[in-house]
């Protein structure tokens, strides 16, 4: 019966248009940031940073490259909107629109319905990383040659360079991290679309979140407490890029986001399960 | 079928639902009437499940609804006053997906479901693309799709033209004739009321006001009409005897506490009177609702 339901939450979320709004998003970013690498003086600073550091730069303005480049805005600002977009939507919008009472008038129980939602965001969001790695690769590979991956994070005191082979691993492995920022954030957000609000408002007060948490931990005073700003865990698909990957951080902060998660989905539930369902 | 007991339902300071007690018994058609705010989709609400209740037990088919959902309402359909669909789905996907929160449905059951309610051949199509009229049946199709025993419903005629009322008022006695099914009806449309149910229950400000047969409803008024050959005299002499409370020159009257027509006619004919007609008058249940909702 879950899997029968999971199919039919995957219909109900694949069957609408809005669904689709971050994948095109992606698309059309990615090719905007493709062209303008490709056709502008963009890859100059990038060239002589690895020139100074004694590589010859070439091989390096490669497909990997150039799609890891485009990962970080998107990672940073378009995923976690479209992934709180959906998770706000889960239970609200149904709420909103009346068929929440629909369902509800049958014998399914408000955990097991919700449990399925979560499950439902779950894919969405890997769905959503995968097309983001996916269509970084395809449309870079429209306009640059295959080659090694060059990395640049200062922020994170990142500086890696790979062969292709490796630098696709790291590639994938950075998205595979990528899953648990998106999962957290559409948690969030379904935990706020379990209150009485609108869609909306459970989309922007999970971003507001997100924002808030992002502004804490970039204020140089608060460094020492980094760890325990939300954001600072969701960055941990930054660290597949390091030249040796940290794993005991990347460790630390998966076990911090299965914590965050557990804790936004159990406040979730208990206000799904309190809550009166009116028309 | 159904047992509200001493329910009470408060939304922050407000008192929607006041120690009310229903008793739906199985095989009726049960009319929940009620103005607006009168508590009649927050009782449904509850019946459902969706709405705690503040205080009180709420049994639906033998199940405490809070405590054992599924066996309370696995066998039970309902249909609210506008129902939601996902629009931009088929009414087939719909069904599928609604009906999978109570148990696997086959393909048959579903076409099956389709063809009884007159929507077979459309069921590929869109929602969005559906008339008022065809959701209603989509919703009749979802409520009947678990072979449900008790079927709730919350307005059903709102927004239909008087082609589609007179279409679902068809469907529901099929239903209750076909397939044998207990009924809750909740609407503003006494006079549909008052052709489709068997018992009524009336809420007002939150509050049960009356609860009993649509019969009994009503003879609840006191008026007698008496038809006798020299009414002014006849009058005169019932009311020595204590026999009438009251009287009106149209030649109604209204007997005391304890005393039957039989005793009025019986006194009558002993003194030699020409008795024509003897009747309790019946109002309709709009006069009756009205004089509750005056009280």
């Amino acid at each position: 019966m879950f899997f029968r339901q999971l199919h039919n939450e995957l219909w109900k979320l694949f069957g609408k248009k809005r669904t689709y709004i971050g994948f095109f998003m992606f698309l059309l970013s990615q090719n905007v940031i493709a062209l303008v690498f490709r056709f502008t003086q963009a890859s100059r600073p990038m060239q002589r940073l690895l020139e100074t550091s004694g590589h010859i730069a070439e091989p390096f303005i490669s497909v990997l490259t150039v799609a890891t480049i485009m990962l970080v805005p998107v990672a940073a600002f378009l995923l976690p909107l479209y992934v709180a977009l959906i998770g706000g939507d889960l239970v609200a919008k149904e709420a909103e629109d009346g068929t929440l009472r629909m369902i509800l008038s049958r014998p399914v129980s408000r955990l097991r319905l919700l449990l399925v939602k979560w499950v439902t965001g779950g894919l969405f969001a890997a769905l959503l990383v995968a097309s983001l790695g996916a269509f970084g690769l395809g449309f870079s590979r429209f306009y640059f040659p295959w080659g090694g991956l060059f990395v640049w994070m200062p922020a994170a005191e990142i500086f890696g360079v790979f062969d292709a082979g490796t630098g696709l691993l790291r590639y994938l492995g950075g998205h595979l991290m990528l899953v648990p920022e998106a999962v957290s954030i559409l948690t969030l957000a379904l935990m706020f679309s379990c209150f009485n609000v609108k869609p909306a408002a459970a989309t922007v007060l999970a971003l507001s979140c997100v924002f808030v948490s992002f502004i804490l931990e970039n204020i140089p005073y608060f460094r020492e407490y980094q760890n325990w700003f939300f954001t600072h865990h969701l960055h941990l698909w930054q660290w597949m890029f390091a030249e040796k990957i940290p794993w005991w951080r990347i460790g630390q902060s998966l076990s911090l986001l299965a914590g965050f998660n557990a804790t936004f989905l159990a406040v979730g539930i208990a206000a799904f399960h309190v809550r009166d369902i009116k028309s | 079928m159904i047992e509200l007991l001493d329910v009470w339902k408060r939304f922050g300071r407000r008192l929607a639902v006041e120690a009310v007690s229903l008793h739906v018994p199985a095989g009726e058609i049960y009319g929940l009437l009620g103005h607006n705010g009168a508590g009649k989709s927050t009782a449904i609400g509850m019946m459902l499940g969706q709405v705690w209740p503040t205080r009180g037990a709420i049994r639906v088919c033998g199940h405490d609804v809070f405590r054992a959902r599924r066996r309370a309402l696995h066998p039970v359909g309902a249909i609210f006053e506008t129902p939601a669909f996902y629009d931009y789905l088929s009414g087939w996907r719909n069904l599928e997906i609604l009906s999978h929160y109570t148990a696997p449905t086959p393909a048959r059951r579903l076409q099956e479901v389709l063809d009884w309610v007159g929507l077979a051949g459309r069921e590929h199509s869109t929602v969005r693309t559906y008339s008022h009229g065809m959701r209603a049946r989509l919703a009749l199709a979802q409520a009947l799709l678990p072979q449900p025993r008790l079927l709730i419903l919350d307005e059903p005629g709102d927004g239909l033209d008087p082609e589609g009322i007179h279409e679902m008022r068809q469907t529901i006695l099929r239903l209750h004739r076909e397939l044998g099914l207990t009924i809750l009806l909740s609407s503003h449309l006494l006079t549909e009321v008052e052709q489709l149910c068997t018992r009524i229950g009336v809420l007002r400000q939150g509050r049960k006001v009356f609860e009993g047969s649509l019969a009994a409803a009503r003879q609840s008024q006191p008026w007698i009409r008496l038809r006798v050959d020299d009414f002014p005299s006849a009058e005169q002499d019932l009311r020595a005897a204590g026999l009438i409370a009251e009287a009106r020159p149209d030649g109604r009257v209204a007997l005391t506490p304890g005393t039957e027509t039989d005793v009025i006619v019986r006194r009558l004919v002993d003194r030699g009177r020409r008795v024509f007609e003897v009747a309790r008058e019946e109002q309709t249940l709009e006069d009756f609702y009205l004089a509750l909702m005056r009280r």
